[in-house]
């Protein structure tokens, strides 16, 4: 692509080009098309008499014109950058960024940011979005800020949908007296924010570099206010390049952050009242724990009544194996008579029960009369295009305020108003419920045996398998596939790092880049990695392997291979049901065979350690064993488990 | 692109022991009720048709359950009588296909189900150590 010029055009230069192509329309006879415009008598087809500025232009030294410069204003966004503590920058290397890209290699050292390689977009903006559940911050992420940007937005519509910080740069060129012929016009645009305005929660295009500065910071703070999400700042090629030509004017703007706010005191001691006074409470939650202080806040909370809670794992809320956790008894929803919901994504989904049948319907899963409760952010900020919203659901009580933040005074609410006979009756309930997890979990290792030596290989056994490996290091599980929960029922998932969540809006391709984004916050760590995904998702950025094995960023792999696009399959099947027809060719369209994926080669192909296809369950724990050295030697591996569909 | 993959739509449908055991109330009888109105099936047919019609899908390939838009039970070694398992696939309840004659026949189904009753069911979790970690 063309180097654009440092400084502005001088009109010496342009009437240079000009009489340039002048001599030479001149020298050339034109064509003459049939129908064309008949060309001008000769005589006045010569070009016009030398004026004093060609005069000059021939005779006198050639104005300024520099070909170096000592500062440019992306050493300046560096700077700026630098002050937020942004640890990382994951690219796919863009001309209309270069000024910066250069920056942040030469001015910025490589370091606060470090360039993160990515092969496509999506990868960069999914491993920002796994980078930031799992560290607590973000990173950011640049791109091209027209293509570039049109291959990132399901990525940033997931991280929106999962309320997750990712700071998008899109490179753009503002001036259009500046943009070279080509490419340059095809890659600026007026707007460009415009393309993600709806699943963003800010955009600006700084159109200098004071501006920069504080829209810098400005996105930063508001991209993790809660309720968290991405922003995007449009950045000017001629700002990022250009000599800066006053640096003693410029600020670096001070970031303080958003102290979260607590729910209204009055109505934490009316929901207090309300779930101290209730015969069967129930805490449901999904993105409670956005600290590790989180998940602790929500235990001592559940501890202080003695409630179930049943967590839809959006983030690590709760552990796996506490007496309290009843995720896999729904059934208390339609016995609870308090409900508390926590940051919940879905409300109306939870608390309802819905028939994808030919007259969709639906009706709640609470019992009549039951009250229900809201703590949480979300619906503070919400857009209307996109209905990530869900549907409405009535409540009683609606606290605005962040879950994690208010949890504390909600429990000394609690603590405050149990006397002692209520303080008897949550113990006893305590113990009821404890009861019922334990004979959840041993229903859960009973079920698991069920086609133990099957093969294809069940997916419980491949999820006990991965266990019996990984449970003696400081593991962290990062990943899943759709409907895969025997972690969740299997594994004592306790720690605050031991999972971070899903895609957020199910946009296939998160999990792989996610999973390496999540790996790559705890390589500094030490932690070791394990995530589990489709074959399906693997597929659609596979390339996010290089960028783990470039950047030697451990993590274990599972392709959980049901060669297939499953949840398809099944919903193709059910229309093929529903209209009675034959339900045998409905793999047509959602089936990855006639070949069969190899995705151990796929992976070395990438500078990944492959594992697989594995076929037989007894193989799982040398292949498991090989690539978890692998893993520890500070590489990805990747095991290709031929399973059964679910 | 609709694609369920997001974490909360995949552990509400994990819920499979809460709804599965529902479902498992409502439908099933005691092994003498279930022995009584046994059909005389053809087990190997029963399984043809199990992986061709794509029963597998949800229900795995050895009965083991699974999950759709919600959870679909353990079929290995049902306890299922008959004419319940025959109802459910006739006029299923919950989010599961209904599969008409046209496409399933009495025999079809009797079929399926001697083979399905004839799976391994679960086992006890202490002859699997790596599953008591």
């Amino acid at each position: 692509m063309p180097k654009r010029r440092q400084e502005a055009d001088s009109s010496r230069r342009n009437f240079l080009k000009g009489a340039g192509l002048v001599g030479a329309a001149a020298a050339v006879a034109p064509p003459v098309a049939a129908g064309a415009m008949p060309a001008a008598p000769l005589s006045k087809a010569k070009a016009a008499l030398p004026g004093p500025r060609q005069i000059a232009a021939e005779t006198m030294p050639p104005a300024s014109d520099p070909v170096n410069q000592t500062s440019s204003g992306g050493d300046y966004m560096v700077d700026v950058i630098k002050t937020l503590d942004i640890e990382y920058m994951a690219i796919n290397c863009a001309s209309s960024y270069r000024g910066l890209h250069e920056a942040v290699v030469n001015h910025g050292g490589n370091t606060k940011p470090e360039i993160i390689t990515c092969v496509h977009e999506d990868i960069a903006v999914h491993i920002s979005q796994g980078y930031a559940k799992m560290e607590g911050k973000p990173i950011a992420m640049a791109c091209h800020g027209v293509v570039g940007l049109q291959h990132a937005t399901m990525a940033m519509y997931n991280a929106w949908c999962d309320r997750v910080p990712v700071i998008v740069f899109g490179g753009n060129i503002m001036e259009a007296d500046k943009r070279a012929p080509g490419a340059e016009w095809l890659h600026a645009g007026v707007d460009i924010g415009q393309l993600v305005r709806e699943f963003t929660k800010w955009d600006d295009q700084p159109a200098s570099l004071q501006h920069f500065g504080e829209s810098m910071v400005r996105a930063y703070k508001i991209a993790t206010t809660p309720p968290m999400g991405p922003v995007f700042l449009a950045l000017d090629g001629e700002l990022q390049e250009n000599p800066i030509r006053d640096r003693g004017s410029l600020r670096i703007p001070k970031y303080e952050p958003v102290i979260p706010p607590v729910g209204d005191s009055a109505a934490i001691v009316e929901a207090a009242k309300m779930l101290v006074a209730a015969k069967n409470p129930l805490i449901v939650c999904d993105r409670v724990a956005r600290t590790p202080a989180g998940m602790k806040n929500l235990v001592e909370f559940a501890e202080a009544l003695q409630c179930p809670v049943i967590d839809n794992y959006g983030r690590m809320n709760f552990p796996s194996r506490h007496p309290l956790n009843q995720s896999f008894r729904r059934a208390l929803i339609g016995q609870a008579d308090v409900i508390l919901a926590i940051e919940m994504n879905d409300l109306w989904g939870t608390l309802t029960h819905f028939r994808d049948r030919i007259d969709r319907t639906s009706h709640p899963a609470t019992k009549p009369g039951a009250k229900i409760i809201t703590l949480g952010m979300r619906d503070l900020y919400l857009k209307s295009n996109y209905q990530d919203f869900g549907r409405w659901q009535d409540v009683d009580l609606d606290i605005a305020g962040d879950g994690e933040a208010s949890l504390p005074e909600l429990t000394e609410a609690v603590r405050r108003l149990t006397d002692p006979a209520q303080k008897a009756a949550f113990d006893e309930r305590g113990k009821k419920l404890a009861t019922a997890h334990q004979a959840m979990v041993e229903r859960s290792k009973v079920d698991a045996t069920i086609g133990w030596d099957a093969s294809p290989i069940t997916t419980a056994r491949m999820c006990a398998e991965v266990y019996n490996q990984i449970k003696d290091e400081d593991w962290s599980v990062v990943g899943t596939a759709i409907r895969l929960s025997w972690m969740h029922r299997l594994w004592d998932i306790k720690k605050p790092y031991q999972w971070n969540g899903g895609s957020g809006g199910a946009g296939v391709g998160y999990n792989l880049p996610a999973s390496i984004g999540a790996a790559l916050a705890n390589k500094k760590h030490g932690r070791f990695t394990v995530a589990f995904g489709g074959d399906g998702d693997f597929m659609f950025n596979p390339g996010a392997l290089w960028t783990a094995a470039h950047h030697e960023i451990p993590i274990l792999y599972i392709v959980h291979n049901n060669r297939a696009y499953h949840q398809e399959y099944m919903y193709l099947t059910a229309m093929a049901a529903r209209h009675g027809r034959g339900v045998d060719r409905m793999d047509i369209g959602t089936t990855l065979k006639d070949p069969n994926i190899d995705y151990a080669t796929v992976a070395r192909g990438m500078g990944a350690h492959g594992e697989g296809p594995i076929t037989d369950p007894n193989d799982l724990a040398p292949a498991l064993k090989r690539a978890i050295a692998v893993v520890k030697a500070g590489g990805p591996a990747v095991i290709d488990v031929v399973t059964d569909p679910r | 692109m609709h694609k369920l993959n997001n974490v909360a739509v995949t552990m509400v449908a994990a819920v499979v022991l809460g709804l599965g055991a529902c479902l498992g109330a409502c439908l099933a009888g005691s092994q003498s009720a279930r022995a009584q109105d046994a059909p005389q099936g053809d087990a190997a047919n029963g399984k043809r048709i199990f992986l061709k019609e794509a029963c597998f899908t949800c229900h795995g390939r050895v009965g083991q359950g699974g999950a759709y838009n919600g959870p679909a039970p353990i079929l290995a070694h049902t306890a299922l009588p008959f004419d319940a398992f025959k109802g459910q696939v006739r006029n299923p309840i919950n989010d599961m296909p209904a599969y008409s004659s046209a496409v399933l026949s009495d025999k079809d189904i009797a079929d399926i189900y001697v083979f399905v009753h004839g799976l391994p069911g679960p086992s006890s979790p202490k002859n699997f150590p790596i599953l008591n970690n």
